[in-house]
């Protein structure tokens, strides 16, 4: 049961799937879809006949259906078509949008007795429009073309006015008419400046329009031998005709042969305007344009990866890195370098501003820089107020050498900046008015090629030693022009130097004082310096002798210098001459001790000298007399003969009493015509009196005085020391003088010895 | 583009300043060029503008003035064949081959008259040949192959390009020719009996440029050879425009140069590198031919194939 049933149901398959085959057969439609490049009926009308012919060839019916682009393209899309012909360039995107594969054939296409499996495309312009000869012509040009997906109504032509430099699709406005017969009107009505169609067309639309060629200009024409039509571009291969992948094979097989088996002279051919159908033709050149042109389906841009560029570009890209290497090798330099340099700078900077000295930077004659101590040096508060100014700001209006500041300045810059070093004195003025004394060094510190001058100005400030120079100066001349003469020695006593006052006084030549010992008391001789050494100084007057052996007296001081380790290095001795001082100190001792007339011994030193007398006499036991005398009748010689001859009197008389007393007895005038006397070691009284007894006859002889002889006597009163009661001088010469005055009042011209008054 | 034009400027700039070889400024390279299909890609390339001023054709008529002018020194480099190499080389001037711009596969043919059936018949009779040229090269392949001796045949020595007036005269029996000659004949009734395609890899036309061009205008060279891939590249992808503009030259149909194509392979940058590299297939069949050339008096001396060829101005890819 079970197994007859499955029987009868496979007969049944079998037979319906027969029918169904059958009838697949029997009312078999295929649909060919031809592209609409000229009007709808002008193609519909051409290709009629060549789908009669592959009907009547294949057993098949097949149906005509004229589309525009993208009318065709949607029919595909939704499978209504099953064979399409079409230009190649939108064969090309179809074939990206469906993964098509074989082309079954290539148009040939017909004109007159040849025939060519070529297209190209044409460039055209009115004949008459003198403006428009070459394709450079084009580019402020209106273009008329049927669309972007006409292989030779507008891709032909985009690439070869890119070749000849031109791109149209950015500089020119393109009308797309859809049609090439729009297109041709256009052109012809004056619409547009340029055409842009395929070959064929102008020589199709001559048939009807004969006169079309001389009303049109075809530019850019090429002289290609054996083509039947005008062209503007070179070549590519006509219209593929394609069999959608859907279509049985064995239909698409008797199509084909059908195609192939159409000779130029069938009539089919001739109907259709074709030479045949040929082999499918290569289609890169057109792939090849559309990828230049990248226009669909090549219109995005590719995927490149780095190992295509890096291929393609490979000298660009080892080129380049090595520059690239090169540049960030040199930047890396040029960045050390310039690190190097700021930091050379910075140093630089950092060295004169903390350089201790004061040290400024001049620029173009101006402070440009400038370091803490040069601030302080001029008491300023900050740089600000030094920077952007010149020295001569901070001058005194000369310079000690008589220069003016400004000009002095001026100059050293001018040899400064031709590459000298100057190096000079000069005097600041500070911001309280005080100088300071600098040591200025100028010098260059750019090089002869640099167009600005950079100058280094260092200060130094000498204000401490000019002023030690300036007491230098001082003690040399005091030394040099001191009265009194200066001597330096070394620390044993000879003489390192002496000024001219020293040379004045001894009277040696120079050569003999230097390396000699100075003169030196005769008692005490060197040992004056170890005196002076012991407590620092010495002095003293002495006797010494002049080089030509003259005597002098020298007042001298010798002070120890005392060297770095407080021991003595020098000796500086200061002495005058003091011999007239020592002669005038004598005379006035003798003027105040001696009669000046006589040149006895005065009342003063009387005294002094009996004082001394009196107390030998007291030590030795001996006895001594004072003897005073008196010259009697004296007044009236002096009135009788004048003062002078008086004065002679006295003084010959004076004489000869002195010459009666022995040496170590003195004689003294005491008053005008009164003497005294000290006659010591008496051993007997006797002989006194006749001392005295001699005296008086000495005086009473006559003297020659003024053409005169006269005479005169004296009175002589004396006492004898020791006597009972202790007495001093003044007492033994009043008991002498009261002694005289008896003897005057005994009658004169005798001598009487004191007695004690009884009473 | 414009930055990429300036990138290259400033470089080659940057480059001769730091003294590096460069192109020297010795003037264009002048290269000798005539009528062949085999060097339509010079052509092409030139009618594209796609030579730089490096490079100046100097489009002759026949491969005997290029050679003539390579001697003379008026050219720096001619399109030859490998035969006509080895006899400039054997009269003192270096050439080098740069690039091969075809090999005979049937370019080069015996045109005879229909009386002549086979190459044995060939005795006695009177064939135009160019001795001096690559149908006297031919001539020797096809008296070999034929298995007579050189005194077999009376030569009438013609350039090819006067073989078709010598034809049409009655003057010759036979003639050793190429394209076009080789159709005119036909066209004037004459028979294809032998062609290059029975001596494969024979017939070698190349670019070749005298030693001191190679040298000294080592960037021109480079630039030819680049400019000969390049039309080579736009004939084999632009079939369609290239067979109009080489019949335009040529003076022939379309179809006809279809046909004169199918007689030649074109070697592309690859093979060219085979063809080129040291003891490679030219090198080779330049030392055979120059031993047969020196057997057959065509050459006086050896002119030794050492370097004869130089792949190093292939460039790594056509742009």
């Amino acid at each position: 049961m079970n197994g007859r049933r499955f029987a009868i149901s496979l007969c049944l398959l079998v037979v319906t799937e027969l029918l169904a085959i059958a009838a697949a057969n029997a009312d078999e439609t295929l649909t060919l879809g031809v592209f609409a490049y000229r009007p709808d009926h002008v193609l519909q009308e051409r290709y009629q006949p060549l789908t009669d012919y592959l009907s009547r060839e294949t057993g098949i019916t097949i149906r005509l259906e004229v589309l525009n682009q993208e009318n065709m393209s949607r029919a595909i899309a939704a499978n209504r078509l099953d064979i399409f012909l079409t230009n190649p360039s939108h064969f090309l995107l179809i074939r990206s949008e469906r993964s098509l594969t074989g082309v079954l054939a290539t148009l040939v296409r017909r004109s007159g007795e040849s025939s060519t499996a070529s297209l190209g495309g044409v460039v055209f312009t009115r004949a008459g429009r003198d403006d428009i000869e070459h394709l450079a012509d084009l580019h402020d040009k209106t273009i008329a073309s049927p669309g972007v997906h006409f292989l030779g109504g507008y891709q032909t032509q985009v690439l070869e006015l890119l070749d000849a430099g031109i791109d149209i699709r950015r500089v020119n406005l393109i009308r797309f008419l859809g049609t090439h017969d729009r297109v041709v009107r256009s052109v012809l009505s004056g619409d547009a400046d340029v055409g842009f169609i395929r070959t064929s067309i102008l020589e199709q639309l001559a048939q009807a329009d004969p006169d079309l060629f001389t009303r049109v200009k075809v530019l850019n024409r090429q002289r290609l031998s054996g083509f039947p039509y005008v062209v503007s571009t070179r070549l590519y291969p006509e219209w593929p005709l394609v069999a959608l992948p859907h279509v049985n094979e064995r239909v698409v097989r008797r199509i084909a042969s059908a195609l192939f088996a159409i000779e130029p002279e069938d009539d089919v051919a001739m109907a259709v305007g074709i030479a045949g159908f040929s082999p499918p033709a290569d289609y890169q050149a057109v792939e090849h344009l559309a990828r230049t042109l990248r226009v669909p389906p090549y219109d995005q841009v590719p995927q490149l990866t780095w190992v295509d560029a890096l291929h393609q570009y490979r000298l660009w890209v080892f080129t380049i890195l090595v520059l690239v290497m090169l540049l960030f090798t040199s930047s890396l330099w040029l960045a050390r370098s310039k690190r190097q340099l700021a930091a050379e700078q910075r140093r630089l900077r950092q060295l004169i501003r903390g350089w201790p000295q004061p040290a400024l930077i001049i620029q173009d004659g101006r402070f440009s820089d400038t370091n803490r101590a040069s601030v302080d040096l001029l008491r300023y508060r900050s740089s600000e107020s030094l920077i952007g100014k010149d020295l001569s700001v901070f001058s005194p209006e000369y310079q000690p050498d008589g220069q003016f500041s400004r000009h002095k300045l001026t100059h050293m810059l001018t040899r400064v900046s031709s590459g000298q070093v100057e190096q000079c004195e000069w005097v600041l003025n500070r911001s309280d008015s005080t100088e300071v004394w600098v040591e200025l060094t100028m010098a260059p510190v750019h090089t002869q090629d640099e167009r600005e001058a950079f100058i280094l100005c260092s200060l130094y400030d000498i204000t401490r030693r000019k002023r030690a120079e300036q007491r230098q100066r001082l003690a040399a001349s005091v030394f040099e022009y001191a009265r009194e003469a200066i001597f330096i020695t070394d620390n044993h006593g000879m003489v390192i130097d002496v000024n001219d006052a020293y040379l004045a006084i001894t009277g040696r030549p120079r050569n003999q004082a230097i390396g000699r010992l100075p003169p030196l008391p005769v008692d005490e001789g060197s040992g004056i310096f170890a005196s002076a050494r012991a407590q620092g100084f010495w002095s003293g007057e002495f006797a010494s002798r002049r080089y030509d052996g003259m005597s002098i007296t020298l007042s001298v001081t010798v002070s120890s210098v005392l060297g770095e380790h407080s021991d003595v290095s020098h000796f500086v001795g200061i002495f005058s001459d003091i011999s007239r001082l020592k002669e005038q100190e004598r005379k006035l001792r003798i003027m105040a001790h001696y009669d000046s007339l006589t040149g006895m011994p005065n009342r003063v030193l009387f005294a002094d000298r009996l004082h001394q007398a009196m107390a030998l006499a007291r030590r030795q036991n001996g006895q001594l007399a004072v003897v005073y005398i008196d010259l009697d009748k004296f007044k009236p010689v002096n009135d009788a003969f004048g003062h002078d001859a008086g004065d002679q009197l006295l003084v010959a008389i004076a004489a000869r009493m002195r010459s009666e007393l022995r040496e170590e007895d003195t004689l003294a005038r005491i008053g005008g015509d009164e003497f005294a006397a000290i006659v010591t070691n008496i051993q007997e009284e006797s002989a006194l009196e006749s001392l005295l007894g001699r005296m008086l006859a000495r005086v009473a002889e006559p003297v020659w005085v003024a053409d005169h002889s006269l005479e005169v006597s004296a009175s002589i009163g004396y006492t004898l020391f020791p006597q009972p009661e202790d007495l001093d001088g003044d007492q033994l010469l009043r008991q002498a003088d009261q002694a005289m005055y008896q003897a005057k009042h005994r009658g004169r011209n005798r001598y009487v010895r004191f007695s004690a008054p009884t009473g | 583009m414009q930055r990429r034009e300036f990138l290259g400027l400033s470089i080659a700039a940057g480059l001769s300043a730091a003294g590096l070889p460069g192109c020297s400024d010795s003037g264009p390279l002048r290269f000798g060029i005539h009528p062949w299909v085999g060097y339509e890609p010079l052509y092409l390339a030139d009618d594209f503008n796609w030579l730089p001023p490096t490079v100046g054709l100097k489009p002759g008529t026949s491969a005997k003035e290029s050679m003539e002018g390579l001697l003379s020194g008026a050219l720096d480099g001619a399109a030859l064949t490998l035969d006509e190499v080895i006899r400039v080389r054997s009269r003192g001037l270096e050439l080098v081959v740069v690039a091969v711009a075809d090999v005979s596969a049937g370019a080069d043919v015996l045109m005879v008259k229909p009386s002549i059936p086979e190459l044995s018949a060939l005795k006695g009779q009177r064939i135009a040949v160019e001795l001096e040229g690559v149908s006297g090269i031919m001539l020797m392949e096809i008296l070999e192959v034929a298995g007579l001796g050189q005194n077999d045949v009376v030569k009438v020595d013609l350039p090819v390009s006067r073989h078709a007036e010598a034809w049409a005269r009655g003057e010759v029996d036979a003639s050793v020719c190429y394209e076009p000659t080789a159709s005119v004949i036909e066209n004037a009734g004459g028979v294809r009996l032998f062609d290059s395609s029975d001596i494969p890899e024979t017939i070698f036309d190349v670019l070749a440029v005298t030693r001191e061009a190679a040298d000294r205008n080592a960037r021109a060279v480079r630039d030819l050879v680049i400019g000969h891939f390049t039309g080579l590249q736009h004939l084999v992808r632009s079939m369609h425009d290239s067979v109009y503009r080489i019949a335009t030259r040529q003076r022939i149909s379309p179809d006809e140069v279809r046909a004169a194509l199918a007689n030649v392979m074109l070697p592309d940058l690859a093979a060219n590198q085979r063809y080129l590299s040291a003891a490679g297939p030219i090198e080779a069949m330049a030392k055979s031919l120059s031993r047969l050339m020196l057997s057959e008096g065509m050459i006086d001396q050896n002119p030794g194939i050492q370097s004869l060829s130089d792949p190093s101005f292939l460039p790594a890819r056509v742009p």
